[in-house]
């Protein structure tokens, strides 16, 4: 069970007041019917499955309903940092 | 038998308890286990083994049991596999063991065939041969373990959850140690000492005989600690009787707590929890878990008072016990010394068998032959004589020859009626190999030690290395002040110096491995699963080499004791057998949870009523109160009929469905999502979630839509209303609400920030009231003056304000049913009242209120879908042919819509939504029936059923391969019936709109 720290909240709560919301960064393709059916399956099915520290998203669902950014390690579990999503956020740079 | 002068740290001899075990009556101390007790009383078994049905005894006294496993009490407090040796005696208690040992066993008949058991047996004759199914209840039956729980848990059973700046756990020497230089150091730091025995101080009780100052200080110790406690309730925390279980990420500790006392285990009134689960968020964790003695190896290791030299130990200090009169002790470690001088100093005869020979001398021994006792160093037993207790040894002369054992000269015979080994200790790792720490092997101690240096975490005390108990001290004094420094209390260490045997073990030899005895029969490694040395030589000749493989393919460790007392020697004997290092076989993996943990104790408080929370509208009690049976929908609790005196739910549906049909019917629809959509984008991004298109969509109107995910297929469905252009209300599906909310806030927040849109759940807020059918003009124009029903002023799919029977409301003319119908939406605290004024004004058409079986009847009839019954997350909008709600001129590629295009969701053979009319008019198909080709093979699935009353005829909707392209045609659709058994039933393939095709009926009566 995790300790996550609510950027909005400002406080660590129980991970039972999160959902995870799978890796962060994958932008949704500006024009879908541009790109070949590969293109489009990598958006939709690919991940990376990284080993490391690695991010992803999260929602306080049970608390602000607020998405945020974890950069968590997939081998200890320890949570490297968070941060809000910025306003054009798919082009944040951490 | 029970020592007569022994006075007692833990048992209170004046109090004495009655208590059963096996169907015998016995008479026990306040203060005994159940195994010291019965011990006392010269009861010695405990069991039948697992697979050969061999008669087992007590190895142990403490956790790491492996064959007392016995069921305690009956009916509702009954609870299956507890070890006896953690069973707190109280006066009542009734226990039978696990699996019966004195009951007939059929076992005994193939006790000839034990060398055609090896590991992989089962596997090999029965699963191999396909006729596991068969065999499979008679065999569970033999194993040895307790029958679940047939009746209902009477306890009650917490959760307490805990925040601490430092946990300790294992309060042994070390631990207590620990605990106190923190506190002594600190002066608002919380700490929280976690210990499974009943008492405070370990391994120390046995040290208290031969050692003044060990008693002295743990006297001492114990009582500054609890003067903490009186203190600052807030600043320390003891938990006893309880196991620390499980250690997760960021320093979560689970604690299961036994609570053991008389009354809240006989006394039927007692609410007080049984067990409680502690849940601890700490930032330092110190671990001093102590560590398990090993057994000996040798043939007929598994008789009957064969036990572990410290646990007998144990049992003569803490319990004044003992189950012999003339003692073999046998070991390869300095321990067996202290455990003889204590039998002999309470007049015990014992003999010691040292596999290792003679060095240097040693004092202790020096000191027990002056006395007379037999001390035979270089020895080595090699077999136990007797058909279930314990009669005597075959010992051979043993040697170290460079890195192997030998076995050598003539076998001499010594009797004993109690055998006590020691193969040296394996530090309890377990927890903190849960949090992902690497153990390693110490050539030292010959045992696993854990990783050096993490973060957040120290170990000290025997876990770490440390033998003697003066040393485990002064190590955990050392190791807490890491902890103080880490939490910035301290910032200069003053550390002790350990003595120089510190990391010597008590001295242990090599693991004693030799081959002569490995391969004899019956030397047993897991007692509980019958996992022998020849099982894991077996393993290793059919070809495994990782321990993890060795451990499946014999089962070694997988019993309820997880191989506390096994495992280490199974992983010296693979390392003997494979010719390789210990370090380089390594362990199993440690996962929680350390013990087992009652389901009743993960549950808590949370059944019953509070296993889920559940959701009623605010007209609940109204259904209630008119005999409505219900179903739950998302932890919605909807009428599903209202059953009239009599009738049952076939005919009450029938009644439902004609009056929605005929004349008119009402209806709860408030659990139903809705979503609040607001904000200058509001439509743009209806447009983005929906297939169909939303910009024209104007105030006053309504349209139904289609929500797909990226992958194309369909997730939702739900009517939305133009309140005006920058407000929206989406409905949703009664299950669907949660998740469509939070996928639309996904996209909002993480990909379209741009957009100003705002959403808010707002289905708890109105309640909605559905009056459907043919007469419903005529009653709404009876509960509400300010608004125009005239059908062409206030058309399908449109919406007004109005005042309802006095009430704001927000009237929708949309259907679900295809007849004509009205939905009041009203503020949720007014719809008790709103539907108790539908229900009499509409009396003059006898308004008829139905529950979610008419409501899908009603739409099957109809040809609408229900997401998630009709569509299982695989469909996509052309598969239920509705390509008609796809938009071709969107300008934002719509969430799905790229995927529609995609090759394998444009074939021919997918699963498409038709109609099937059974020939037979009068048989209703069962859903989930398989419909299949002319091989018999499956080509798609019944998805609802019915049987339509105003059709009178059965109608059903399926998935069936290519369906779309099959209208006409007939197929098969095979069905178990109670009576006739397996039967096919020939359907027709048909459109799935089977009443008013062409709509008709929308526009009602007037
Ligand atoms: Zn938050």
């Amino acid at each position: 069970m995790l300790l996550i720290h609510c950027p909005y909240c400002k406080e660590s709560r129980d991970q039972s007041e999160f959902s995870p919301a799978g890796e962060a960064f994958i932008a949704r393709p500006k024009n879908p019917e541009g790109i070949s059916d590969e293109e489009w399956a990598d958006y939709v099915f690919y991940r990376t499955n990284h080993k490391g520290n690695h991010w992803e998203q999260w929602v306080h669902a049970n608390g602000c309903r607020k998405y945020f950014l974890v950069e968590r390690s997939t081998i200890s579990h320890q949570i490297l940092q968070v941060a809000p999503f910025g306003a054009r956020n798919n082009e944040t740079e951490l | 038998m029970r020592l007569a002068q022994h006075s007692s740290h833990q048992v209170d001899y004046s109090k004495s308890l009655n208590f059963i075990f096996n169907n015998k009556r016995y008479k026990g101390y306040e203060g005994d286990t159940l195994a010291s007790a019965l011990l006392a009383n010269d009861s010695f078994l405990f069991a039948r083994s697992f697979k050969y049905g061999r008669k087992r005894g007590l190895m142990a006294a403490g956790v790491e049991e492996p064959n007392a496993l016995v069921s305690l009490e009956i009916g509702g407090r009954y609870t299956p596999n507890l070890k006896a040796t953690e069973i707190t005696l109280y006066d009542g208690l009734s226990a039978v063991s696990a699996s019966n040992p004195n009951a007939f066993d059929m076992r005994a008949f193939i006790k000839p065939l034990h060398r055609f058991m090896p590991a992989g047996f089962y596997y090999k004759t029965f699963i191999k041969q396909k006729v596991w199914a068969k065999v499979e209840d008679s065999i569970r039956a033999f194993s040895g373990f307790s029958k679940a729980p047939t009746e209902e848990d009477v306890d009650v059973y917490d959760h307490i959850f805990h925040h601490a700046e430092v946990v300790v756990i294992g309060g042994g020497a070390a631990g207590i140690s620990a605990a106190l230089e923190v506190l002594n150091n600190s002066e608002k730091e919380r700490v929280i000492l976690v210990d499974e025995r009943s008492q405070l101080g370990g391994e120390l009780f046995n040290e208290f005989s031969s050692d003044e100052a060990a008693m002295t200080w743990h006297k001492d110790s114990v009582n500054r600690l609890l003067s903490f406690s009186n203190k600052d309730s807030e600043r320390f925390t003891l938990l006893t009787q309880s196991t620390a279980y499980a250690w997760h990420d960021q320093n979560f500790i689970e604690v299961l707590e036994t609570i053991t006392t008389a009354e809240s285990l006989t006394s039927s009134e007692s609410q007080k929890a049984r067990k409680i689960v502690h849940r601890i968020r700490a930032k330092e964790v110190i671990l001093a878990t102590g560590a398990h003695e090993r057994p000996m190896l040798f043939e007929a290791n598994d008789l009957t008072n064969i036990m572990l030299s410290q646990s007998v130990r144990r049992y003569l200090h803490e319990y004044g016990v003992i189950s012999g009169k003339k003692v073999v002790i046998y070991g390869n470690n300095d321990s067996i010394y202290s455990t003889a001088k204590d039998l002999h100093v309470n007049d015990i005869e014992c003999i010691v068998v040292d596999v290792r020979s003679s060095e240097k001398p040693i004092e202790i021994i020096s000191e027990l032959k002056d006395s007379g006792v037999k001390v035979l160093q270089g020895y080595s037993i090699v077999k136990a004589l007797g058909s279930h207790r314990v009669k005597g040894v075959e010992i051979k002369q043993t040697m170290l020859q460079g890195n192997s054992w030998q076995v050598f000269g003539d076998t001499e015979t010594l009797s004993c009626d109690l055998l006590a080994t020691s193969g040296g200790f394996n530090p309890v790792v377990h927890l903190d190999c849960h949090n992902g720490a690497k153990t390693y092997f110490d050539e030292v101690s010959q045992s696993f030690l854990p990783q050096q240096d993490r973060d957040n975490r120290e170990v000290c005390g025997a876990v770490a290395g440390a033998g003697a108990w003066q040393d485990a001290i002064i190590d955990a004094k050392n190791k807490a002040q890491f902890t103080l420094n880490a939490l910035g209390v301290v910032s200069k260490l003053t550390q002790e110096i350990l003595s120089e045997n510190y990391s010597n073990f008590f001295n242990v030899s090599q693991f004693f491995t030799p081959k002569e005895i490995l391969n004899m029969p019956k030397v047993f490694l897991d007692l509980q699963n019958d996992v022998t040395t020849l099982d894991v030589a077996l393993s290793i000749r059919e070809g495994y080499r990782s321990i993890e493989h060795i451990k499946r393919y014999t089962a070694m460790g997988f019993g309820t004791d997880q191989g506390k007392t096994g495992n280490i020697n199974g992983i010296a004997v693979a390392a003997e057998l494979l010719e390789i290092p210990m370090s380089e076989v390594g362990t199993t993996t440690f996962r929680p949870a350390y013990t087992g943990v009652d389901f009743g104790a993960m549950a808590g408080r949370e059944i019953g009523d509070f296993f889920d929370p559940q959701r009623y509208t605010t007209i609940h009690d109204s259904h209630v109160a008119s005999g409505a049976e219900f179903e739950v929908v998302g932890q919605w609790y909807r009428p599903w009929y209202y059953p009239k005196t009599g009738e049952n739910m076939h005919q009450a549906v029938h009644r439902e469905c004609l009056a929605a049909r005929t004349s008119l019917g009402m209806m709860d629809a408030s659990t139903l999502g809705k979503i609040d959509v607001q904000g200058s984008d509001a439509r743009e991004f209806l447009s983005r979630v929906y297939t169909n298109a939303w910009m024209k969509l104007a105030p006053g109107s309504c349209r139904y839509g289609l929500m797909c995910n990226e992958k194309g297929m369909i997730i939702d469905d739900g009517v939305s209303a133009c309140i005006n252009n920058n407000h929206f209300i989406m409905t949703t599906t009664t299950g669907g609400a949660a998740s469509v909310y939070s996928a639309l806030e996904m996209w909002l927040q993480t990909e379209w920030s741009d957009l100003d849109v705002h959403l808010n759940s707002v289905t708890d807020q109105y309640s909605t009231v559905a009056v459907v059918g043919p007469n419903a003009r005529k009653l709404m124009k009876l509960l509400c003056q300010d608004v125009d029903f005239e059908r062409e002023n206030f058309k399908f799919m449109q919406w007004r304000q109005g005042t309802v029977c006095g009430v704001d409301a927000r009237i929708m003319r949309i259907s679900f049913s295809g007849e004509l119908a009205y939905e009041i939406n009203v503020e949720a605290n007014y719809g008790r009242y709103i539907w108790d004024q539908v229900a009499i004004t509409g009396e003059q058409w006898n308004i008829t209120p139905y529950g979610t079986e008419s409501m899908h009847v009603l739409r099957a009839e109809k040809g609408y879908i229900i997401v998630g019954q009709d569509t299982d997350g695989s469909m996509t909008p052309m598969d239920v042919n509705m390509s008609w709600i796809l938009a071709k001129d969107k300008s934002f590629s719509y969430v799905g819509r790229r995927s529609f295009s995609i090759s394998a969701l444009c074939t021919e053979d997918r699963l498409q939504l038709v109609g099937l009319m059974t020939k037979d008019s009068s048989t209703v198909l069962p859903e989930g029936a398989n419909a299949i080709d002319n091989k018999g093979k499956s080509i798609g699935y019944v998805t609802s059923s019915y049987f339509s009353p105003i059709l009178n005829r059965s109608i059903a909707m399926a998935q069936i391969k290519g369906g779309l392209s099959k209208i006409g045609e007939t197929v098969l659709v095979k069905i178990v019936q109670k009576k006739q058994g397996l039967k096919e039933i020939p359907c027709e393939i048909s459109s799935s709109v089977f009443y008013d095709i062409e709509g008709e009926k929308v526009d009602g009566n007037d």
